[in-house]
């Protein structure tokens, strides 16, 4: 999985658990906080991102990342160190 | 015993839901119409290996949720819940009144076991990535925390269990809270009960749950005391009854359907699911006396009646012995079916519906009552002015209650 895939990935995730942002065109700077999505929100997303890799990683691993570029380049370490 | 100086408690608002009709308006004219939502169930979850028979709701009315806003993955009983909630609430008015005076109390215990089966199926193998919502929603108190921020509640909220007497032990916690003065307001809810096939194959291998002999014949496999009954249908239901101190009611447009005059929670002292003829007659014993009533002023039961081969027989010796084959007797859940935690909730408002419509719904397939000396309201509804009636819930476990309900 490249870095575009997993932007795209985060995406539909994204527009799964929030459908208001079905037409929303997402940036990489922007922020799930800000988009609207509360922690128990960022919880699914993030859980239905890392099923759709089967990526299994201690949550902590994941604390950090303030956008959505952040949290795809965080992502795309685990993956390929994986 | 009626304590002389507890304030009397009314009903000022309903809601309900259930495959009959959705509303308290689409609610009666099912009822009066006996209709028929009986089918092999089709709810995910609901069948595995099996083809178990049961009234099923149809779509939820999207509009009835724009309270759920903000409010996601909730379990399909949470979202009844609302739905059922927000009709009770718009019925009292409660919009005009302080929500930290308003209550709310949900009836029912492990309420949303299809979710949970689903969840099982879903993530068994790879339980890593459960879905983190699970950790809400499989707590009942869920139901209470979508309830209460969707309507802005701030008085108290929690949910009691009382298996199929659910219903009526919320009504009777509410009244409690009412009379203690923790609320102004308290909003009885019963849940609606999500069974996955897990319960329904447990159901039917306890022999609770019927129909073998009508599983080619949905429509005639609900039969509350008729002689070919085998057991309870399932029927998804919820209902809320908004209860409040007959001193602070008065609200502009809020018309009290009844007072509850008097009720009464007693148990077997047994923890299986048969039924208990002594339980039975002292709950009906101590509610009359507590609201003041002779059996002979009964006009009207509305009674557990589930279909069960024991259970009918046991209710209406101890309904007899009470004094009580004189008055109306019909069965709302040869309609509905059982909707469990539901029932009790949801018989209260069909009971005060017809109180204040003056007419009783007929008994779906009644049509070889097992004792002909009751004044059975069978095939046709029937006119009549209600004053007061007997309401009766019973759950497994030894649960016994009745609740009399008294028009204004």
């Amino acid at each position: 999985m490249n870095k575009e895939q997993i932007f795209s990935l985060v995406v539909r995730c994204s527009r799964e658990i929030l459908p208001q942002l079905e037409t929303y065109e997402f940036r990489p700077n922007d922020s799930l906080q800000r988009l609207g999505a509360n922690s128990v929100d960022r919880a699914e997303i993030l859980m239905l991102v890392l099923e759709s890799m089967s990526l299994s990683i201690p949550r902590v691993e994941l604390f950090g990342p303030t956008n959505i570029g952040e949290l795809v380049e965080l992502l795309y370490e685990k993956l390929h160190r994986a | 015993m009626k304590n002389s100086t507890a304030p009397d408690i009314l009903i000022t608002g309903v809601g309900v839901t259930s495959a009959c009709g959705v509303g308290k308006d689409a609610f009666l004219a099912g009822l009066l119409a006996a209709k028929n939502s009986y089918g092999v169930m089709q709810r995910p979850g609901r069948q595995r290996g099996s083809q178990f028979l049961g009234a099923e709701l149809a779509a939820l009315d999207a509009q009835g949720l724009t309270c759920m806003q903000g409010i996601r993955r909730a379990s399909f009983a949470a979202q009844v819940a609302a739905l059922t909630l927000h009709e009770a609430w718009r019925d009292a008015r409660l919009d005009s009144v302080d929500p930290a005076r308003i209550g709310l109390v949900i009836g029912g215990s492990n309420l949303q076991q299809r979710d949970l089966v689903q969840a099982v199926e879903a993530h068994g193998s790879r339980p890593q990535y459960m879905r983190p919502t699970y950790a809400l929603t499989f707590m009942d108190t869920d139901v209470c925390g979508i309830c209460t921020q969707a309507f802005g509640i701030r008085g108290a909220a929690s949910t009691v269990g009382g298996a199929s007497a659910s219903g009526h032990i919320a009504v009777v916690h509410a009244m409690q809270a009412l009379r203690d003065g923790q609320v102004d307001f308290c909003i009885a809810v019963g849940g609606l009960m999500d069974v996955s096939y897990l319960e329904c194959h447990a159901f039917r291998s306890i022999g609770a749950m019927g129909s073998d002999r009508y599983a080619d014949a949905p429509a005639l496999a609900c039969r509350p005391f008729d002689r070919q009954r085998d057991g309870f249908i399932y029927g998804e239901a919820c209902g809320a009854i908004v209860l409040e101190r007959a001193t602070s009611a008065g609200r502009d447009g809020v018309t009290p359907y009844a007072r509850v005059s008097g009720h009464s929670v007693v148990m077997d002292g047994n923890r299986n699911p048969d039924p208990s003829y002594d339980g039975e007659v002292r709950a009906i014993r101590t509610a009359l006396s507590q609201a003041r009533i002779d059996a002979a002023h009964i006009e009207y039961v509305n009674p557990h009646g589930s279909g069960s081969v024991v259970g009918d027989e046991t209710e209406l010796r101890a309904l007899a012995c009470c004094g009580l084959t004189h008055a109306w007797i019909n069965a709302t859940k040869s309609i509905t079916g059982h909707g469990l935690s539901a029932a009790g909730a949801l018989e209260i408002v069909a009971t005060v519906l017809q109180m204040r419509a003056g007419v009783l719904h007929p008994t779906r397939n009644l049509e070889e009552p097992i004792d002909p000396g009751f004044n059975w309201v069978s095939a046709q509804p029937v006119a009549v002015k209600v004053r007061r009636a007997l309401n009766l819930s019973f759950g497994f476990g030894g649960i016994n209650s009745a609740i009399c309900l008294e028009g204004l």
